[in-house]
């Protein structure tokens, strides 16, 4: 049994598989996904409970997979798959009770955001009115009502991820899937993204998100599956893969403004490993991502050195370390 | 205000697809290439229409003065219905949903509560209104500067020009269902497609027997309206497509053709996994 397995057992509390199978939210029995001769997902098994979970693996790892199958974009080469009680594939009065947040940024670019809101919000049967104000409210939700008459091709990277999930939620779905939803976002728009998802969680609402990036995850949920290899290597809440995850560097790719600044004043924090200038940007390793982040938030939210625009974490910060835990 | 739990009807929600897709589909770079080419016949009417306004000579084909309504109507036959209504129908139709796929904009509409056949109709009747509004313009101009070469009449002409457009929107429906067809079962759709509108349909056409009613052309021809002048020349070209079947016999076909295709076209999207490249 390898670290993670281990680490799993212990990790799942008993009150969480304790969980009625009725109530699971998402329930897959010997799930496989297979594209020719590649394996995409591998003979998984698992339930999901309401709540916030999080889907946590590195690039290539199945997160991508998983989520089309449980949002009905793709079939399942062997076992099933349930969401909400019912099969997802071929089913698509139950996209009622679901809202989708895709990880692509595809827009129809020479739409507004609230064109765009409202011209999707019209698929679930509203009539154009109820259509416009819902669009409106869910735009609202998102905090992007300023901008809702802007076309999207002129939004930023943070506009367009939340414009995505004002398109998700605008239904009242019970059940929002959310694909990477923090990616390419400036540290505020992370944060009050973050702050909307455990909104969206305390008003009753299950979510599922998926991420490269554990702090992102844990920042909103406990609860988390982890995934490599096609493989669901643990599920629950995996303290002891945090500290593992912990102990190694963790790189950030940061695009701002006075990158220079920037990085005088990162050279002050204790957990900067090593710093690296690229065109526009630069690039942090730090010890402890938590404590980086937090100062990286407060920094930008006091604009006192210039704006930072985009704060990336690239896949091979989980990847070394999934790496590493399988081979232990 | 809770969001209904209704799904619209399949029309329904096809019109609202239409709804979504026809500004991006009038505005796609695909529209205003294939603009350009409707360009081509207005090149063409205004050129005859300057030699004829130049020279007072019209056009004559082995002596025999050919009128403008008949110009007119080789040009609807030659250039519209047998080159221009298959090229349409093979760029759109094959990309009714693949546009959606490559732009990775598929995922939005899959996961709505309305059937995956619903996308593609919405998809096929926005090809079939952008096809012709940007048809229709090409060919008031082309009606418009030929008609009256050599001393013919617009008044006359008109009654047969509105059936040119009712003609042209057959044609638009049936290739556009057959190629939409063709986009979403196989995999390379536009080499197929073109493959069989400029080389299938005219090679099977010059030959006698059953196989021409395995073209959309066939029908076509029975539709054409104009009288083709009985010269040497243009009544051998006549002589090939001497075999037509009736209007109705062309109309059921059609529709036939028209309401299978996109029924498969239909079935086929909701069976198909559409895996986005990441």
């Amino acid at each position: 049994m390898s670290a993670v397995e281990q680490g799993a057992a212990a990790a799942v509390p008993d009150e969480r598989r304790a969980v009625p199978r009725g109530s699971n939210i998402i329930a897959a029995d010997h799930l496989s996904k297979w594209y020719g001769q590649v394996i995409g997902l591998n003979d998984v098994t698992l339930t999901v409970p309401p709540g916030i979970t999080g889907l946590l693996g590195p690039n290539g790892a199945g997160k991508s997979t998983f989520m089309k199958l449980i949002t009905g974009q793709l079939k399942p080469s062997k076992g099933t798959i349930t969401v909400l009680g019912e099969p997802i594939w071929g089913n698509p009065s139950l996209y009622f009770r679901i809202g989708f947040c895709p990880e692509q940024d595809a827009f129809y670019e020479r739409m507004t955001g609230l064109e765009w809101v409202t011209a999707l919000v019209r698929l679930n049967g509203l009539s154009d009115t109820e259509a416009a104000a819902t669009g409106r409210r869910a735009l609202e939700m998102v905090e992007l009502l300023d901008a809702a008459d802007k076309k999207i091709g002129a939004y930023s990277k943070g506009m367009r991820q939340r414009v995505k999930m004002a398109q998700a939620l605008a239904h009242e779905p019970e059940l929002l899937i959310l694909d990477e939803p923090l990616a390419g976002m400036d540290p505020i728009a992370r944060r009050k993204t973050i702050r909307m998802i455990k909104d969206w969680g305390r008003a009753g609402r299950s979510i599922i998100v998926s991420s490269h990036i554990l702090h992102e995850i844990e920042s909103m949920t406990a609860n988390i599956l982890l995934i490599n290899q096609g493989r669901i290597l643990a599920e629950g809440n995996v303290h002891q893969i945090r500290d593992l995850i912990d102990e190694h560097p963790h790189t950030v790719y940061i695009k701002a403004d006075q990158t220079r600044a920037l990085a005088r004043q990162f050279l002050s924090f204790d957990d900067v490993l090593s710093l690296k200038f690229e065109e526009d940007a630069i690039v942090v390793q730090t010890g402890r991502p938590d404590a980086f982040y937090a100062r990286l938030t407060d920094l930008a939210a006091s604009g006192e050195l210039g704006a930072i625009h985009e704060v990336t974490s690239p896949d091979d910060n989980l990847q070394a370390v999934f790496q590493y835990l399988v081979k232990t | 205000m809770s969001a209904p739990r209704t799904s619209p009807t399949l029309f329904g929600s096809a019109a609202r697809i239409l709804d979504l897709s026809l500004g991006q589909m009038l505005w796609s770079r695909r529209s205003v290439f294939l603009g350009l080419l409707l360009g081509m016949p207005v090149l063409i009417a205004a050129a005859i229409r300057t030699i004829d306004l130049m020279y007072r000579s019209g056009i004559d084909v082995n002596g025999v003065r050919v009128q403008g309504a008949t110009i007119f109507g080789l040009m609807i036959w030659g250039l519209y219905i047998r080159f221009i209504v298959p090229v349409l129908g093979v760029f759109y139709g094959t990309s009714l949903i693949a546009d959606e796929v490559d732009d990775k904009t598929i995922t939005y509409l899959f996961t709505r509560p309305i059937p995956r056949s619903a996308v593609l109709l919405g998809k096929y009747l926005a090809y079939l209104v952008c096809t012709v509004l940007l048809v229709l313009p090409s060919v008031m101009i082309v009606f418009f500067l030929i008609v009256p070469t050599a001393g013919g009449s617009i008044a006359a002409a008109f009654p047969s020009l509105l059936k040119d457009f009712g003609m042209l929107a057959v044609g638009l429906a049936a290739y556009g269902a057959v190629f939409a067809l063709v986009g979403t079962r196989i995999k390379r759709p536009l080499i197929v497609g073109l493959v069989f509108a400029f080389g299938w349909e005219p090679a099977v056409l010059l030959f006698p027997g059953y196989l021409k009613r395995l073209t959309v052309a066939y029908y076509m021809q029975a539709l054409v309206t104009h009288d083709m002048p009985q010269d040497s020349a243009v009544s051998l070209l006549m002589q090939v497509f001497r075999e037509v079947p009736s209007v109705a016999t062309s109309l059921v076909a059609l529709t036939v053709i028209v309401v299978a295709a996109v029924w498969a076209a239909g079935r086929a999207v909701e069976q198909k996994e559409y895996v986005l490249e990441q």
